[in-house]
């Protein structure tokens, strides 16, 4: 079963819980052609048809003849894609066509293919989304191509349907239904101790990351994770006059965004944390026992107990003080 | 895919290889290639496109009842009272000449509130508004002495007895107020983009946020301290704006990105609770986060040259920082006035994909960013804490430079079978740090296959390492750091990974997922520092429809994530060790059940469970352990939704939220610790329950 047919089974009960009023559903019907011709077949076919150009004598008019009684096509019309009055719209230029292809021979029975999108499309997500990519084609999708979602052929279909008003995805609500389907180590994490409030989709996934690529790490919107970071979190950009080198370089030496088992989506606790990279002699290198059997408790000293390492070193993320170059002021 | 593949002619075409179909290889069917020389357009009237105009959607009310002991709920129910009260709208408005206005509103009135307005004509322009909420909750009875809490002076009761031991403070305990900690982002945005004809687009949208509230900090004198509320009064301004032209087969975009943050208060003052130590201080003073701007302006393009697509980004931005210095309590002399500090981010990212044939597609990238801190260095005394006079020390910019370049490689062996390879490099150059340059090198494979009729699996494994220049402990540390130690970020490291994924649906009806992963950082010259940190997780998940009418799905995920340190207390080799071992185990499930009553009835229920723990175990001659660190939480969403009428309909959910978290460290009075004044226990343990009845009404 393809990744498509996965985000297929859980799209419609996504769509019927968020917006059951609008009686949008899929139907899962695989195209006529599938059962005579093998997928190669299909694309050999496409392809030539493509290349050939026999468009439609009356254009959607045509195509609507047979397809007009379904009330799933005829959503297109609800959409921005259905808008013939807007010269940018598929309507205003080939209409039907314009993504499915020519119709050479389709309309003498339907068995001719014509390019199909969706879980139940044969063809590569490759081809499907070569159609949607000659007009999505801007700053927000050119990393699409070889992208992580490109790689794993994923076709835009999987995520969003035109056929219909609104593109259930683009609701905050699915959005986090949709990535966590194939995202599952995300979706554990923000069920973590700690995480970004995403589990009540007060943040949803698209605000750091956007799932058509970009050129930045992790498909992340900003060039880098800090920048990314800074955008919510601006007080942390300083510049500040004592840095702290491992917090300027990089959040994640620290923290994991999409959650943790401890508090403030830190990896470790600490004074282990801090432990793992200052060893000076003194407090710093000392080993802290906890709860023993000798008497000490984890809660009974301050390198321990209450913020730990942050009971004094309070501004680890970088201070502005004159005399702040341990992080105290 | 109705396509059926036995494993023979699986293993047919496997041989056959990249000979598969002699299909001539098309870019796709991207309108610009499209053959339209036939077209008759003046036959094309589009006369059965019945475009709906006029007002759609639905409006929707909701009243809440919240009854919960415990602030931290908020976070899930959204409420901080008893009461609540919302309103959704998800509306459309399409005009015959194509302007077009929707309406999305979502839990307006509630704590995680939305709206978003746009208006305009398709293809041409677009006004947007929106605001968003975002709170976050922690707790409402920390405990704290001072008073002025919410300002940026703190200060003890007048009749506030010092002492050299918090458990000697006669007047702690009369003093105590409890206070709430949490923190509220209200966001007001607005937009507007135009579309030229043809070539050329552009936008502009600029964001307001304020963030209020409290959050824990603390403040210390030599080695005493008190836990403080900072005030937190943020303002964010955000404005973007960019050109974007392009053509058939090119694409380009000018974007600048600007912010601007201002924090209330600079600084936080906070009595001494403590006897006067070193310097008799009996006040202190913090400096907040100060007020910094941040610009970028970007350049992209993208050329698509037949199979080959070259993409390109150069960024230049800089960010300042120039509010005067928090000097009271200070003393001596600083250099300036205020930091005037200013750092230049640039970078540039070029990327080549080009498929050579139906089966072979190659990628390569480059990516440079470069971190140039500009600010001056000065000599700044040192407040001392111990007898001898203040020292001076010398602020280190921190400048890091980025450069990576990965090689890729994605082979169609044949209809649903992909392998994919790759190559990574990254180099950083750092300054002020204990290791100039680290270089890591990274190999990784991917291998899916999904020829089987109803099976779905991939496994990729990657393995890299790092090492780079010569480590020296403590060349930029004013105190000596053990020659040992290796910090993490800098350290030599073989990092490993696996992971595997199979997807499998028996039926149509029915989907099962299984996935695991193995992820092991080795940190192979470490001796001081973190030595080993492994990572081991597994999910399964499974959706039945069990009919038309009833769906039930299931979830569950473990992780462990057990890491190994060493340290040493005489400066030398390692003589005390320490383990932790984090766990966590979320499931999920749900159950709907749809057209019940005559079709008009829909219930359906949602559980999620979440239990993190993590212990942590030090080892020097005797173990001991840092107690039991946990929180779990069981959230239960019970709803059902009755069609009234044909435009109206009725919801009605109930949720609960059982949570229970304890840190041991943390689980002490507020003078539990003789040397700190603490909030007291923070830990939660509640049951909250929350009832909300909501109608929407279709329009």
């Amino acid at each position: 079963m393809k990744i498509t047919n996965k985000l297929k089974s859980l799209i419609p009960a996504v769509i019927t819980a968020a917006v059951l009023t609008l009686g949008v559903s899929h139907s899962a019907i695989a195209s006529k052609w599938d059962a005579k011709m093998t997928p190669d077949e299909v694309e050999a076919t496409l392809d030539k048809k493509f290349a050939e150009g026999q468009y439609s004598p009356k254009g959607a008019d045509s195509c609507l003849m047979c397809h007009g009684k379904s009330e799933k096509v005829m959503d297109l019309f609800k959409g921005v894609h259905g808008a013939a009055n807007s010269s940018n719209s598929p309507m205003a230029g080939l209409q039907c066509e314009s993504c499915h292809g020519p119709m050479g021979k389709h309309n003498r029975g339907g068995n001719e293919p014509m390019i199909a999108f969706g879980p139940d499309s044969t063809l590569s997500a490759e081809k499907q989304n070569s159609v949607c990519m000659s007009c999505h084609q801007d700053d927000k999708r050119m990393s699409w191509n070889g992208g992580h979602h490109d790689n794993a052929d994923v076709a835009c279909a999987s995520c969003h349907s035109v056929h219909t008003d609104k593109d259930p995805v683009l609701s905050k609500n699915t959005e986090m239904e949709v990535c966590t389907s194939c995202h599952t180590k995300q979706k554990a994490d923000m069920n973590k101790r700690s995480s970004h409030p995403m589990k009540w989709a007060q943040m949803v996934c698209s605000d750091c990351h956007n799932p058509h690529g970009t050129m930045s790490d992790s498909d992340l919107v900003k060039p880098s994770v800090n920048e990314t970071c800074y955008a919510c979190h601006a007080e942390k950009r300083g510049p500040k006059l004592w840095e702290h080198a491992p917090v300027t370089e990089n959040c994640v030496t620290c923290h994991n965004p999409h959650g943790s088992v401890n508090e403030g989506m830190l990896k470790t606790r600490a004074p282990q944390l801090c432990q793992q990279c200052h060893a000076s002699d003194g407090h710093a290198s000392n080993a802290y026992m906890g709860n023993t059997e000798q008497g000490s408790s984890v809660g009974g000293n301050a390198f321990t107990g209450g913020r730990s390492c942050l009971n004094c070193h309070n501004q680890i993320h970088g201070s502005n003080h004159p005399s702040g170059k341990l992080f105290q002021r | 895919m109705k396509f059926k593949l036995n494993l023979v002619t699986l293993a047919l075409i496997a041989n056959a290889g990249i000979a598969l179909p002699s299909i001539a290889v098309a870019e796709g069917y991207g309108l610009q290639n499209a053959n339209t020389a036939k077209v008759k357009y003046d036959k094309w009237a589009c006369k059965r496109c019945a475009i709906d105009t006029g007002v759609s959607g639905t409006v929707g009310v909701g009243v809440g009842y919240n009854d919960s002991s415990d602030i931290r709920s908020a976070n899930a129910f959204a409420a901080e009272d008893e009461f609540a009260g919302k309103v959704d709208a998800d509306l459309n408005y399409v005009s015959e000449s194509g302007y077009r206005a929707s309406v999305e509103a979502q839990n307006l009135g509630m704590e995680n509130g939305s709206l978003d307005i746009d208006a305009g004509k398709v293809g041409q322009y677009n006004l947007n508004v929106n605001y968003r909420q975002i709170a976050t909750y922690k707790t409402d009875s920390a405990m704290t002495p001072y008073q002025g809490v919410g300002s940026g002076d703190l200060t003890l009761p007048d009749n506030w007895q010092t002492a050299g031991s918090s458990q000697d403070m006669s007047q702690l305990y009369s003093s105590l107020n409890p206070m709430e900690l949490s923190l509220k982002r209200k966001r007001a945005g607005l937009g507007f983009e135009y579309q030229g004809e043809e070539l050329w687009s552009t936008y502009i949208t600029y964001q307001r946020e304020d963030k209020t509230g409290l959050k824990q900090a603390s403040g210390s004198f030599f080695n005493q301290s008190m836990m403080l509320a900072e005030p937190v009064d943020y303002t964010t301004d955000t404005v973007e704006a960019g050109v974007k032209l392009r053509g058939d087969n090119w694409f380009t975009a000018l974007n600048y990105s600007g912010s601007s943050f201002k924090n209330q208060y600079s600084q936080l003052t906070f009595d001494n609770a403590f006897n006067p130590t070193f310097g008799a201080q009996t006040q202190g003073t913090m400096a907040l986060d100060p007020d910094n701007e941040a610009h970028t302006v970007s350049l992209m393009g993208q050329y698509t040259a037949g199979r080959t697509i070259m993409s390109g980004r150069v960024h230049y931005g800089q960010m300042t920082q120039d509010q005067a210095f928090v000097t009271s309590g200070y003393g001596y002399q600083v250099p300036a006035e205020s930091l005037d500090g200013k750092v230049d981010i640039s970078g540039i990212n070029l990327k080549v994909v080009s498929r050579i044939n139906r089966t072979v597609r190659l990628n390569a990238s480059y990516d440079y960013n470069d971190r140039d801190n500009k600010t001056n260095v000065e000599e700044w005394t040192q407040i001392s804490i111990d007898a001898t006079t203040g020292k001076a020390a010398y602020n280190t910019p921190y400048d890091i430079t980025t450069q990576r370049a990965k090689l890729g490689a994605d082979f169609r062996l044949s209809r649903g079978m992909k392998l994919e390879a790759g190559y990574d490099f990254r180099r950083d150059e750092r300054s002020y740090q204990d290791r100039e340059t680290t270089d890591e090198n990274t190999l990784w494979t991917k291998f899916r296959l999904s020829a089987f009729d109803n099976w779905d699996m991939w496994i990729k494994g990657s393995y890299g390492e790092r090492d780079g220049s010569t480590y020296q402990a403590s060349e930029w540390t004013s105190s000596e750091s053990n020659d040992l130690l290796r910090k993490y970020n800098l350290a030599d490291r073989k990092r490993t990974m696996v992971e595997a994924r199979i997807s499998h649906s028996p039926i149509d009806a029915l989907t099962v997922d299984f996935g695991a992963r193995y992820a092991l950082d080795d940190y192979n010259d470490t001796q001081i520092g973190l030595t080993e940190s492994k990572d081991i997780s597994y999910d399964v998940s499974a959706s039945y429809l069990i009919n038309d009418d009833m769906m039930i799905n299931a979830f569950y995920n473990r992780q462990n994530i057990d890491s190994q340190q060493a340290g040493s207390t005489n400066f030398s080799a390692p003589n005390w060790y320490s383990v932790i071992e984090d766990q966590v185990d979320v499931i999920g499930a749900g159950f709907s059940y749809n057209n019940l009553l005559e079709k008009k009835l829909r219930l359906g229920v949602d559980y999620t469970y979440s239990d993190s723990s993590s212990n942590t175990q030090v080892t020097q001659g005797i173990t001991g352990d840092y107690g039991d660190y946990y929180a779990n939480v069981h959230n239960i969403n019970v709803y059902g939704q009755y069609q009234a009428t044909d435009k109206m309909a009725l919801r009605l959910d109930y949720k609960m939220e059982n949570y229970k978290d304890n840190d041991p460290g943390n689980q002490i009075a507020p003078d539990g610790i003789w040397n700190v004044v603490s909030f007291g226990s923070n830990s939660h343990n509640y049951t909250a329950h929350m009832v909300m009845l909501s109608m929407s009404y279709k329009l």
